[in-house]
């Protein structure tokens, strides 16, 4: 194919077409990050995250940090490996938020009628900051994905802390003693109630007093500083800017 | 050299964006999802928890059969015009015609994408709300009919277009097929068939509802392609700038493995 000719002759006109194509591609990156994300998010964790009665010390403060942590690592690859933008982690989870929360108050509360802090999604932007600011900081994909990512799996917990304290106050409930959660778990029935389908505090846990919740925690970061370089890799994949002649 | 086969008069940098058009866009898909969802809310609990019911064929099968009549057709025809209106002298545009036949290109896409919003966020775990209070007796339920009946084949609607506008009208995208626009429009297209190992579970297995069972990572995979977008768009980056540089322009690159210690 021959040299690519100009379509224009003056900075002014170079200036104006990037502002054009800012306007645009700005809304695409953000609208198919919310629909691609927010779909593996519900379908992966998304059970832990609608129901405050989900959000427990094992298996809620495992999954997500895990689950949550491949779009930012392909979008580190993409946007900072080619336009050196440091903000894959926040922008995903920012716009991953709004999805939850347009979802979460127009259809579990405004459609199936649940109240609105049974279903309010977990806190994810302080870890999103932090794995962003270690990369803004290091200028290292490397560093990010070994103390970034521990950081992102360790401070989900301290990060959802003021969300969720209320809910945990015991109460005695016609002689059982249980959670504010529990107690608005069981007043709203959903078709997998009761217990079987709430998969919480499972195993020996509850035998291990105050640690339990530092140990899943650290679990979940030594298991997202694998799931980062799983998906640096895959994002590199899906940025490949391949052609061929026939599929 | 043969005379191009569009010749541009004016300044092409300006009205690139088109705003009217993605205005049009932008409100007619939000009409008719907020529609969609009105519709729900009138009907989907009185008239939708027992398929059994005469009410439910004709407030949620009439709808589903009234969908699928609507979309075949307009992928018929919108799919038709683009390939029957073609640019036959492709490879012989002149590049501000090219200029603006990549924005263009890019309105496709915000349709596209926008409609993958509602459908992949909104629509799709709304699903688990519905499912969360009523126990299916159908496929074919009220949250159904609208996601993967209804805004699926839209986004899939849009999404083939958009590729066979590139495909038609774009030198770089008529000479070879990029592999990133055919991931991100496949992949989310076969959700739709994989609809049917979603079903075929849920008649196997009784699960209402776990939402995260494995029998729904087919969606999480598929849905991964979108990122997809991110390759496309880069290839459209790289033929801007090459359609945007300047005579005297010496193009600044950076090392992208850099240290930081010439900082």
């Amino acid at each position: 194919m021959s040299a690519v000719q100009s379509a224009i002759t003056t900075a002014e006109q170079q200036h104006r077409i990037y502002k054009a194509f800012d306007w645009v591609v700005i809304p695409i990156v953000i609208l198919v990050i919310t629909g691609a994300f927010h779909i593996h998010a519900m379908l992966t964790m998304g059970d832990w995250d609608f129901w405050i009665d989900w959000k427990d010390r094992r298996w809620w403060v495992t999954v997500t940090p895990i689950s949550l942590i491949f779009f930012p690592a392909a979008l580190h690859y993409l946007l900072w490996t080619n336009f050196r933008l440091p903000f894959g982690a926040t922008l995903s989870c920012s716009v991953l938020l709004i999805g939850e929360w347009a979802n979460r108050t127009a259809n579990f509360v405004g459609w199936a009628y649940f109240p609105l802090n049974m279903v309010v999604p977990a806190e994810i932007i302080p870890m999103a900051l932090c794995l962003d600011a270690i990369l803004l900081i290091s200028r290292s994909l490397t560093i990010t994905g070994i103390i970034g990512s521990m950081v992102w799996g360790v401070i989900f917990y301290p990060s959802n802390w003021a969300l969720i304290a209320p809910y945990h106050v015991p109460i005695e409930y016609n002689g059982v003693m249980m959670s504010v959660a529990d107690l608005i778990g069981y007043n709203y029935v959903r078709t997998g109630t009761p217990e079987y389908i709430r998969i919480i505090e499972e195993g020996t846990l509850r035998t291990f007093g105050e640690d339990v919740t530092p140990v899943s925690a650290f679990f979940a970061g030594f298991i997202s500083v694998f799931m980062y370089f799983i998906w640096l890799g895959i994002g590199a994949w899906f940025a490949k800017t391949t052609w061929a002649k026939r599929i | 050299m043969s005379t191009p086969s569009v010749e541009m008069g004016g300044d092409v940098s300006k009205s690139l964006v088109g705003w009217k058009r993605i205005t049009v866009i932008i409100l007619s898909v939000t009409v008719v999802m907020a529609a969609w969802r009105i519709y729900q809310q009138l009907f989907a609990w009185d008239m939708g928890m027992d398929s059994f019911e005469p009410e439910f064929q004709t407030y949620w099968m009439d709808l589903l059969y009234a969908q699928w009549i609507i979309e075949f057709t307009l992928a018929a025809v919108i799919w038709g015009y683009i390939l029957k209106t073609r640019d036959k002298d492709v490879f012989n545009i002149t590049p501000q015609e090219e200029l603006r036949r990549y924005f263009t290109l890019l309105a496709y896409l915000v349709c596209y994408v926008f409609i993958v919003y509602w459908a992949a966020s909104f629509f799709a775990e709304q699903d688990a709300s519905w499912h969360q209070v009523t126990v299916r007796d159908t496929d074919f339920t009220p949250s159904h009919i609208v996601l993967f009946y209804g805004t699926m084949p839209a986004y899939i609607l849009a999404g083939v277009a958009a590729f066979l506008y590139a495909r038609t009208r774009l030198p770089q995208f008529a000479e070879n097929i990029s592999i990133p626009f055919v991931i991100a429009v496949v992949g989310p297209f076969m959700i739709l068939p994989n609809v049917g190992l979603n079903e075929w579970g849920h008649t196997f297995w009784f699960m209402e509802e776990l939402f995260t069972a494995p029998l729904h990572w087919g969606f999480v995979v598929l849905g991964w392609t979108a990122l997809a977008l991110g390759g496309l768009l880069i290839q459209i980056i790289l033929r801007l700038i090459a359609l945007t540089k300047l005579d005297d322009e010496v193009l600044v690159t950076e090392d992208m493995n850099d240290d930081g210690s010439s900082y």
